[in-house]
């Protein structure tokens, strides 16, 4: 818990100086340019992020230094990283969203969805493929109609809309 | 007597067909997102926004206000019965509410709550009605720098009571108040860390980030956890008996009280209503040892300072456009997208929608007994369902939550980013409550300040020279050094912990 801690607050410390870095000179490779800390009128566009970089990175360090001389504690890392099934599942879940958000707009929501629905169950333990393909087709063609054609949320219809329409999905 | 006027019109609007069912179909979707395990009110009052596009801006917000009441009162659910939290203001229920279960009073323990919660709720809209519009007329007073004391102090609150480490509680209030500078600069115009992204030059979305950290991280927990069994438990009769009512009112008058109370201040989280009821109640007892295993006080008096609270805490909200925790974040997210600017001068320019939404809490509160007292069997039910189609359900809701806001496949990515920070934050145990309300109020908070000192020529001293400011400052630092010196009441600090 304690390494946990001390690597969480050096990524934030780092986080905090990149920002202070970025706001005071900018970063031509990443397209960003200094922010002006005061101008005619008064604090500029940098002011704010500036300070909060600064009141950031003192805080990061006081807490560096609260966690690094704060009681030993033994090494729980049982509790930190999962077991094994529940890192699959959790590994599974990660990969399955950034899967999705790469197919979205390609597909379409009902394809996408379906598709999601059925691997996200399998990966976090359903067997059955009659309840999977229920809860599947449910959960995009059903939600698909319920948010498109009922409450007029605009969704990306995906490229299949001829063949998904004439037959009622 | 106008503020009667508006209320009556209010309640006039709110009883129309249409609202009726907005605040119906967002107590029923309320109350399951509080009954399924892994969907907290944050995340589930998020993810239901796109249930609310197409609505006017009144049904849309009653709706969403019903969603979060409804998850509260849900949360107890399955404190009950499963000795789970749905959020983390029935954590305090866990405690004499499941013991009451196990020996077969599961049904008095869910009846006392529904009925406490009634109870406190419809007091806590009262008593809004009362000192919502004074509230208002006074905060219209407030100038730049009184905002920027104010939501200061909020946010010292907040990060105060946030966890066992108030350096990390402050941290990560800085965190949320760096991301929310990412975008447009409110004062000049500039964008700011958007690197040449169009996609950043209105900052990170507010919803799809609470859904990351609240609603795809909670479900990664989940997986990592899946939840224990059901306790079989008598829930025929929910009424409790006349010893057990005899025992129930003095806790209910003061959780009312004591919810009502913390709910008006700016940053006091649900928790610590709960806590400091079930504590005092404790206190008060001529038999505290039977607290732990199964006294209906420690369910009535948590619970109804728990809805007291929930429905006092959108005075701040409405009033002055201070949310005090998360899901009242989402809230004010959702009015912004609905065009509304909570705070003062919504009593003004929209005074008959302030208080359609202000009578339909009343509705909402009468709705929920109706819904919760008969269906405690139906609700328990739904435990039953296994933990991977809630799972699936909610990581799909997030997808079409995220994406419909803007359309945009890019709040996708924001929501997952974001679900991965959060479960890490999650299980190092930084607080993540600060984070949500810094972004939510940086973007205010920083234009607050910068106007304030354009106000002054760059002068400090402004914020020392007027009455109002100068109080909000002394009590911020106040917060701050107890916190840090540990001078809190034990209570508060237990509670804090949790």
């Amino acid at each position: 818990m304690k390494l946990g801690w001390l690597i969480a607050t050096v990524c934030l410390v780092c986080l905090f100086g990149f920002t202070m870095w970025l706001g005071i000179w900018g970063f031509a490779p990443l397209n960003s340019r200094p922010l002006a800390m005061k101008d005619a009128l008064g604090p500029g566009p940098g002011f704010f992020p500036f300070w909060l970089a600064a009141i950031g990175i003192s805080l990061g360090v006081l807490l560096l230094i609260e966690v690094y001389r704060g009681p030993a504690e033994k090494p729980d890392t049982a509790s930190l990283i999962p077991e094994r099934a529940a890192a699959f599942r959790i590994i599974a879940i990660v990969v399955l969203l950034a899967a999705a958000a790469f197919a979205l707009e390609p597909l379409g929501f009902r394809v996408t969805a379906f598709v999601f629905i059925a691997l996200t169950s399998l990966a976090l333990g359903l067997v059955s493929p009659v309840a999977i393909t229920i809860s599947s087709l449910l959960g995009s063609v059903g939600v698909f109609h319920v948010f498109y054609q009922w409450l007029k949320v605009p969704l990306p219809v995906g490229p299949y809309d001829y063949v998904l329409k004439p037959l009622g999905l | 007597m106008e503020t009667l006027d508006h209320f009556l019109a209010g309640l006039s609007a709110a009883m129309s067909l249409q609202n009726l069912a907005f605040a119906l179909a967002g107590c029923i979707l309320g109350t399951l997102v509080g009954v399924l395990p892994g969907v907290g009110p944050a995340a589930g009052t998020a993810i239901l926004i796109p249930l609310t596009f197409n609505l006017d801006p009144a049904g849309a917000i009653i709706m969403l206000s019903a969603i979060y009441y409804g998850a509260m009162y849900g949360g107890t659910i399955t404190s009950v019965l499963l000795n789970v939290p749905g959020e983390a203001a029935s954590v305090i229920t866990c405690i004499d509410g499941y013991q009451m279960a196990r020996n077969g009073r599961g049904g008095a323990a869910l009846g006392i709550a529904a009925i406490g919660s009634f109870i406190g709720g419809t007091f806590a809209v009262l008593a809004l009605v009362v000192v919502a519009a004074p509230l208002a007329s006074l905060a219209l007073k407030f100038g730049p720098p009184e905002f920027f004391a104010l939501m200061l102090f909020g946010l010292c609150l907040v990060t105060g009571l946030a966890g066992r480490s108030l350096v990390a509680g402050i941290l990560m209030t800085v965190v949320g108040l760096l991301i929310a500078m990412i975008g447009i600069d409110p004062v000049r115009g500039a964008p700011r860390f958007t690197f040449g992204v169009p996609d950043l030059y209105d900052g990170l979305g507010f919803i799809p980030v609470v859904m990351g950290l609240f609603g795809v991280a909670e479900i990664m927990a989940t997986a990592e956890k899946p939840y224990r069994e059901v306790i079989k438990t008598n829930l025929k009769n929910i009424l409790p008996s006349r010893e057990e009512w005899n025992a129930s009112i003095g806790p209910i008058i003061r959780g009312t009280g004591l919810g009502f109370f913390l709910g008006l201040i700016p940053g006091v989280g649900s928790i610590i209503p709960t806590f400091m009821s079930y504590v005092m109640e404790k206190r008060l007892s001529k038999t505290p040892e039977r607290f732990g295993s199964g006294a209906i006080e420690g369910v009535a008096g948590p619970e109804t300072a728990n809805n007291a609270y929930a429905n006092a805490a959108m005075v701040p909200l409405l009033t002055l456009g201070i949310p005090s925790s998360p899901t009242i974040a989402v809230l004010m997210g959702a009015f912004i997208i609905n065009g509304l600017t909570p705070g003062p001068f919504l009593f003004v320019e929209k005074p008959v929608l302030v208080w359609t939404i202000i009578a339909s809490f009343f509705i909402g509160n009468v709705m929920l007994l109706i819904l919760n007292l008969p269906l405690v069997g139906f609700w328990a039910k739904i435990l039953e369902v296994p933990w991977q189609y809630v799972c699936v359900g909610t990581l799909l809701f997030c997808i079409l939550g995220a994406y419909s806001i803007n359309q945009s496949v890019f709040d996708v990515w924001i929501m997952l980013g974001f679900g991965v920070i959060g479960y890490l934050l999650r299980k190092l145990d930084f607080p993540l409550a600060p984070a949500i309300l810094g972004l939510i109020l940086g973007p205010q908070l920083e234009k607050s300040l910068r106007t304030s000192l354009e106000m002054s020529a760059g002068d400090f001293t402004i914020f020392l020279t007027r009455p109002i400011t100068l109080t909000l400052l002394i009590l911020s630092a106040v917060v701050l050094i107890v916190t840090a010196l540990n001078l809190a009441p034990k209570q508060i600090r237990e509670a804090s912990d949790d």
